[in-house]
Parts: structure tokens; sequence; C-alpha cells
């Protein structure tokens, strides 16, 4: 029992991270329709430049979170004007599924010739020693993963919700057309959440860095289960990302301790291809209505 | 299939075949052996990307399978080479089904997700299921023997020579059959795919399974070839490469999936060699900043839209002189040739070419179609008189969108053989009840009986089977066909034959071929279109597409014809030609119900008149007395009631 509670505890806190990237994808194919296939690539990034500052440049982990974020921005920003513009601009069918993929490659092998091809430590800004919770343990920088990854989603939605910029991007999802014929910039909204969801991203990587370990790989499983997240919960619900990725993340840890940990990422994909069988919108999506 | 290109297939096969006799290199035979089986690959992930338009990042996965299945075959069965072949094509066949089912539910970036997550779950399964697969430490599998030969390197790559010029023939047979025309609309319009009887979500699990079939194919023949087989080839960057390697070479096209095939199994090997790579990325700097300048000064192109080429291009030149070793960065200069080609080489090279060719020779190309038409046979199949006076009977028919009744309690009665008008203000549900009608939308109450027989519930393509055809408001024509091909589709219902008979080419597919092409032709010339079947649908204007549609639904030899605005867009002159058009319809006993907002048309051709206003019918009877109706007056010109 005390088992199983430890396992959900990592599981809730895994979760947490695919919830945050999955929510970087809502970002973006909410205003464009678009989502960036190397997200997981910028959560890659992220936690390798939070290790170089902390680790090489003896930065407080603390202080290393915004520049971290900042990076995470400007790499947002650059995708969204290298990989996803230009492809819309030409009409081109799945040319910007094409150009995300290669950005990710590029950076991940970029990523290899800088941080190396071997995983790396990241060291732990809190305390290691597990702290019991209901008798089991926790560390507590999974405790940390849980509260960032809260705060950064409610963040993110009190911007959209309570400010006149938030207000764009929330108009430009609604009706893209329209917003912009009222005089908002859209091109730049879409920027805007490209780079916001890079953000998110690479926000993510430092605050799981501590609990796995860093390297150039460590972000293409990640980008696809918490793509299976946002489908699993739906593309448009917030909700549906946290009940989705905490789904996912006990599944995970389940399996791997239960069954092997060479099939971990199995459960969380079969659930995707079950839930798009059964309910393609996801658990808490609404499907929309085709107009002809 | 004209005789010159059958002619220059064979001179490149035979070329193909002689090449171990003008090398004995065994590196040589086996790098062109590996071409030949990754075009088999790609001729197969064509038909998904190319024909049906749908991003699939699985096929490094199929492909393991079709390598697994024939190695755990034979390790554990022993399995001998001429059950191994369609036992490979068969598993993946089925795995391609598999993934095909709930995948396609979804399309787009989720289909790419989804794949994607398909082939990782493949990759992990080879991994792990080690009593099956010996996990990372890979499968050894000799070279086939058949009836006591032992085929070596250089009988094997006749083997595959010999395959992939059967895989050609198979994918062209079933490309221009009714099978690839199917692919091809699914792409153009989903929804009116499904109202011309051909299900969307059967015809694209179709195209998957026929494509994973090839990639089993090439698997298999991988695993002779490379006489060992580990997890890790199958992995996610392979998949790109031949998603990279269709669009670079070109899609819709065998040629592009050769070219594409050979620019990946070389392109690992030039990238292997520094001084080769530093050179072509200095010829290609060079070209690019000719090609800029000379298209500057032609005025063919701007400054700023050829920096962006020039400044890359010099930059990865650079690049290049910079590296000390090149094997690093292979996959950086992957993704950017990824990114060239998307921006710069959408069409692909044959694409390319072609547009280069076609720039000079148009024109004589538009002049060869004069099809002679069998005046003497009726393309239109006189509907047969089945059942009662009423061919649709529709009651209390109830559409609600959330908190809009779209429409609300209308009841509708259908004469055979008549003109039925359906008017109305903008807004008022004319189309809804079309879609209604048609299956697209499901009513949230009510009951649709067509010739006895309920339709609510039924799929679309069901519905269009059983007699009814439509056409759309907005034009939904399969843009790259041609207009004849667009009517051919309408005629799939009509034929039998299945794959095997498109694949051997039986007599049973070209009879039913050949009376196709003759009949959509005839309908074509019925509409006046027989000059214009060779054009590309998305070329003809606007007019004529409208009429193209109500061509395409003819084909389905429907009982109940239901045309939505066919004279929006039209010029006095062309209105008059469709009044008859329509009129001769329905001497065939075609019932027509007709929404349209010239009255002048409606009132003169309607036997009947239907008002909707605001989901409600206001009045219904002869042309006349609704026109005289004062409910009517009022809902189209406003007033107060009193």
């Amino acid at each position: 029992m005390e088992i199983l509670l430890q396992l959900i505890y990592s599981g809730i806190a895994l979760g947490m991270i695919y919830a945050v990237i999955a929510f970087g994808y809502q970002l973006t194919f909410a205003t464009s329709d678009t989502l960036n296939f190397g997200q997981g690539e910028a959560l890659m990034l992220g936690a390798l430049v939070g290790l170089t500052l902390v680790d090489t440049l003896g930065v407080n982990y603390w202080l290393a979170l915004p520049v971290v974020g900042l990076f995470g921005l400007l790499q947002g920003a650059l995708v969204e004007r290298i990989g996803v513009r230009p492809a819309i601009k030409i009409k081109s069918e799945f040319g910007w599924i094409m150009s995300t993929i290669a950005l990710g490659i590029i950076f991940k092998n970029v990523a290899e010739n800088i941080w190396g091809r071997d995983d790396l430590k990241f060291p732990s800004p809190l305390p290691e020693a597990p702290m019991k919770v209901l008798g089991a343990n926790v560390l507590p920088m999974e405790l940390l993963v849980i509260a960032g990854a809260l705060v950064m989603m409610l963040a993110v939605e009190f911007f959209n919700r309570k400010t006149i910029y938030g207000k764009a991007v929330v108009a430009t999802f609604n009706d893209r057309d329209a917003a912009k014929l009222m005089g908002i910039n859209t091109g730049l909204v879409i920027t805007f959440s490209y780079a916001l969801s890079s953000l998110t991203a690479s926000f993510a990587g430092v605050l799981i860095a501590p609990l796995t370990l860093t390297g150039a790989t460590m972000g293409a499983v990640l980008g696809l289960k918490a793509f299976a997240v946002a489908i699993i919960g739906g593309l448009t619900s917030g909700m549906g990302i946290i009940v989705g990725g905490i789904i996912l993340g006990v599944a995970e840890t389940t399996t791997g301790f239960y069954i092997s940990t060479g099939y971990k990422d199995v459960p969380g994909l079969v659930l995707l291809l079950l839930v798009l069988a059964v309910k393609p919108a996801g658990l808490f999506g609404k499907s929309a209505i085709k107009k002809v | 299939m004209n005789r010159k290109y059958v002619f220059a297939s064979v001179i490149a096969f035979v070329l193909l075949a002689l090449v171990p006799v003008f090398t004995h290199n065994p590196y040589y035979i086996h790098l062109v052996e590996t071409i030949m089986i990754y075009a088999i690959l790609l001729f197969g992930l064509d038909i998904v990307v190319g024909y049906t338009g749908q991003v699939s990042l699985g096929h490094a996965g199929l492909f393991g399978i079709g390598a697994y299945t024939a190695g755990v075959l034979f390790l554990k069965l022993g399995a001998p080479f001429w059950v191994i072949v369609p036992a490979s094509i068969a598993v993946t066949a089925v795995f391609g089904a598999l993934l095909a089912l709930p995948a396609l539910r979804v399309s787009g970036p989720y289909l790419a997700m989804v794949t994607m997550a398909f082939g990782t779950i493949i990759q992990i399964l080879i991994n792990e299921m080690t009593f099956l697969t010996e996990g990372p430490m890979g499968l050894k599998i000799p070279k086939p023997t058949v009836a006591g030969y032992k085929f070596d390197e250089q009988s094997f790559y006749w083997v595959v020579t010999a395959l992939l010029a059967l895989s050609l023939l198979v994918v062209h047979r079933v490309l221009r059959s009714q099978l690839g025309r199917a692919f091809e609309a699914l792409r153009g319009s989903p929804v009116a795919s499904d109202c011309m009887g051909v299900s969307v979500y059967k015809y694209k699990v179709y195209a998957f399974v026929i494509s994973a079939g090839f990639a089993g194919l090439a698997g298999c023949l991988y695993a002779y070839s490379e006489q060992y087989i580990s997890p890790n080839t199958y992995n996610n960057e392979l998949t790109v490469m031949f998603l990279l390697a269709v669009i670079m070479g070109g899609r819709k096209t065998r040629m592009g999936s050769m070219l594409g095939a050979t620019i990946i199994v070389l392109l690992p090997k030039l990238l292997d060699d520094l001084e080769m790579f530093r050179m072509v990325a200095s010829v290609l700097a060079v070209l690019m900043l000719i090609g800029a300048i000379i298209g500057i000064a032609r005025k063919m192109t701007t400054v700023q839209t050829m920096a962006v080429p020039v400044v890359g291009t010099a930059a990865l030149a650079m690049f290049a002189f910079w590296l000390e070793s090149i094997t690093d960065w292979r996959l950086s200069i992957f993704g950017l040739m990824i990114l060239f080609v998307v921006y710069y080489l959408q069409d692909g090279i044959v694409g390319f070419v072609r547009s280069l060719l076609s720039h000079r020779s148009r024109g004589a190309q538009m002049s060869h179609v004069a099809h002679a038409v069998d005046s003497s046979a009726d393309p239109i199949i006189r509907a047969a008189k089945n059942g009662g006076d009423d061919v649709l009977v529709a009651k209390e028919v109830l559409m609600q969108f959330g908190g809009l009744k779209a429409i609300n309690q209308v009841d509708l009665r259908i004469k055979r053989g008549t003109i039925h008008g359906l008017i109305g203000p903008n807004g008022s549900g004319k189309s809804t009840m079309m879609n209604v009608l048609t299956g697209i939308y499901v009513p949230t109450a009510g009951s649709i009986e067509f010739e006895g027989r309920s339709v609510v519930g039924r799929t679309s393509s069901d519905i269009a089977l059983s007699g009814i055809a439509r056409t759309f408001q907005n034009v939904q024509l399969f843009g790259e066909m041609t207009a004849l091909q667009n009517v051919q589709v309408g005629l799939h219902h009509t034929f039998h034959s299945n794959f095997v008979d498109v694949a051997l080419n039986t007599s049973r597919y070209a009879q039913e071929d050949k009376s196709a092409t003759a009949r959509a032709e005839g309908l074509l010339a019925f509409v006046g279109l027989a000059d214009l079947a060779e054009e590309q649908a998305r070329n003809l204007p606007y007019g004529k597409q409208r009429l193209l549609e109500i061509a395409r639904a003819l084909a389905l030899d429907p009982q109940l014809l239901l045309l939505d605005e066919p004279a929006a867009g039209l010029t006095a002159p062309d209105i008059k030609e469709l009044v008859s058009i329509i009129r001769k319809i329905r001497d065939h006993g075609i019932t027509v119900i007709l929404i349209e907002h010239h009255m002048d048309m409606v009132m003169s051709i309607c036997d009947t008149v239907s008002v909707l206003d605001f989901g409600q019918k206001i009045a219904e009877g002869q042309p006349a007395d609704v026109q005289a109706n004062e409910k009517v007056i009022e809902a189209y010109l406003g007033g107060t009631a009193t």
C-alpha cells in the first residue's frame, strides 16, 4: 500500500509535467490551429540551459528560472518565425508539421554537440531527503513540481483573462479573421502564443530536471506523451489536461513498477489510441459541428 | 498507360537489372538494392501522403513489423521464403488496419501524432518482447533458399528488382482505378466523397492497409537484404526520412518515390565524406547565387525573396568548411534539408521539373481532347418506379444546435417524379434540411423515410448509395482531379471489382472501367462539358463547376436529386440551359428537390413549392398559390402581421 501511494505521488508529479507541456500545445493550437512537434525539444533545451546556469555558472536555481523562461520565450518565437509562419503563408498542408519536426531534430542535434550525448545530473535545489505524507515517501522536489506547474498554468490563465493582451489572444482563438479586422495583430499573437508555449515547456524542463536526468534525448518521448495527455483531456479543456496528465503519470509509474520499466511508455500511448477510437474530442473536449 | 511510358519503364528496369553485371562490387549492389526496397515502401507511403493527403509518421514502425515478421518466422518456424513474403505483407497490412481504425477518426496534426505514437509503441514492443524478437540483440536471417537454390547477393538483387517492378505495376493499376480515384477524392472533399457513396472512413482504412502491405513487403526484403535486424533501425528519424523522401521526390508520382528513395539512401553516405560535402555545399551556394542574380536581373523574383536561400546556402557552405567532423552534425543538416524542401520544393523534384517543362509547352497539350461520345446510349439511367407515390416523407423533423432550432417540426412530402422547390430567406434552414436528408446531420427528433426506409442515423455514403444524390451550395468538387474523374468518382458504385481484380487487370475490371468511362463522358456531354473533360475541376469557371456537380450527382443513378442553389453565380443564358437540364433530369423519372433564390426559375419549373422561414414551414402548394400567400410575402419583404 505504501509503495502504491508512493507511486501515485510520483505519478502525479510526472503527470503535472505532462499537463504543463500539453498546456503549451493548447496555447498554440488555440491561436493558430498548429502545434509545435518540437515541444519536447523546447523542454530539453530549457533543462540544459538551466543546467549550464546552475552547474557551470553557479547561478542560484531560483534566479535561473526567469532566465530560462526568457530563453524559452525567444526559442518559441524563433520556431514560429522560421517553422510555422512561412509554412502557413504558402498554404502548405502539412508543411508546418514537417518544419517543426525538422527544427526539433536540429535543436536536438545542436544540444548533443554542445552538452554531449550523455545524460547529466541536475543538482536539486531542495533537500533530497524524502518527507512522509500519509505514510508514504515524497520528495520535496515532487511537491515543487506540482506547485510550480499549477502556478505556471494559473499565471497564463490569469494573463489571458484579465489583461488586454490576453484578451487579444482569446479573441484570436475565437475567430482569427474577426480579430484581425478588429485591429489585432494576429500574426504577433500567434508568435506570442508560441513564445508562451515554449516558455511553459522550458519551465517544465527545469522543474523536472532535478528528478530525472538531463540530456539531449529527454524531450522526444515527453513531448509525445504530453500530446497523448492533450488528446485524452481534450485540446480545449484546461481541467482535462490536468486530469489526463495525472491518469497518464500514475499509469506510467505503476506500470513501470509492477510490470517492467521497458513498458512504462506503453499505457499512455495505448490510452491515446483508445480515446481516439472512442471519443476523438477527448474526455473533456467538446466535439465541433462540421459546417458544409 | 501510354506506350512511351511503358517503353521507358522497361528500359529503366533492364538497366537496373544489369547493375550486378557491370559492377561486382557488393557494396554498390547492396546500395542499389536498398534504394529499391525503400522505393517499394515509398510507393505505399505515397498512397497515404500523396493521394489521401494524410501524414503518416508510423511507416517506420510498419517497415519494422514487416522485417520482424520475416525474422521471427524464419527464426522460430524456419519458414521458407515464399511463405515469409506473403506473410509479412499480410501481417503488416493487419497492423496497418489496426493503426488506421482509431487514427483515421482524426486528421492533420492529430493523425501525425497518433501515427508517431504507434511507431513508438512498435519500437518499444520489438525491444521488450525478447521471447519473440530477441530484443535489442537483434535477429540474424540468412539469404533465402528456394527449392534447394540459395540466393547470393547478386541473385537476390534480381529478386528485389522483380518485386519492385511488380509493385510498380500494382501501384500504378490501383491508383488509376476506382480505388485510386476514391483515395484522391477523399482528399479533395471528404463531405462530397461521402455524399457520392465513397465512404471516407472505409477508403482511408483501405489506403492505410494497402500502404502497410507495401511497407511489409519492403521490410521483409530489407531483413533478407541486411541479414541482420535490430529494433533501433525503425525509429522516428527513419519515419521522418521516409516522409521527406516522398515530398522531396514529388508526391503522386512513382518517379518521385524512386528519386526520393535514392536521395535518402545516398544522403547519409554523402554526409559521411566531409570533402564531398564541402564541395556540394559550395557548388550549391554558387548555383543559388547565380540563380538569384539571373532571377533578379530578369525581374522574375525580388531581392527579398531570394535573400533567405542565398544567405542560407552560403552559411551552409561556410559551416561546411568550419566543421571538422561531419558525422556529429548529420541530423542538423538533415533538418535543414527538410526546411528547404518544405519551403522551396513543395511539389518535389518531379513537380519542379514538370512545372519548368510545362511552362514552355503549354498550349500544345490542351488540344487533344475530342472524345467520341456514343450519343445513342443515354448516360442517365431512368429511375425505377418502385414503391408508392411519395419518394420521401419527412415528419416533424427537428434539428437543434444548442438552443437554436435550425429546423423546427417540418413535414415534407416529396411526390415521385416532380420538381419540388424549397425556398425561404437566408438562414431559414434550407441547406440544413439538405444536410439532414443526406445524413451529414442527424436530426434531433422526427422521422425521415426514403423509399419506405428510414434514413435517420445512417451514414452519408449509405444514404447516397440508396439513391439520394446532391450538389452543394458552396461547390465541393475534387479540385485536383479532372472533370471526367470527378464524374467517375460518382460512378464508383458501379464497380464491383476489388483490389485483386484491379491488380491483375481482370476482364471484369476492364469491362467495368470501360463502361464507366463511357458513361462519365456521356454525363459530361449531357451537361455540356464534353470539351472540358480533361481539365482539372478547380480550373473550371464557377458556372461550369456547378454543372459538373450535377453531372457527378447524376452518376450515382439517384432516385432523388437535391440541388442546392444550382443557379447561384450563373449568367442568364446559363440559367436557361440549367432549366432545360433539370427538366430533362425530371423526364428520366428522377425526383428533384430544388433550393433556389431565382424566383422566376423556381416558379417556372417547380411542381410544388415549400417555403421555410426561421426553420418552420410557412407555406406549401402550387407555385402560383405560394407566390400569393401573405405569410410568404411577409417573410421575404418584411412587414407586420395584421
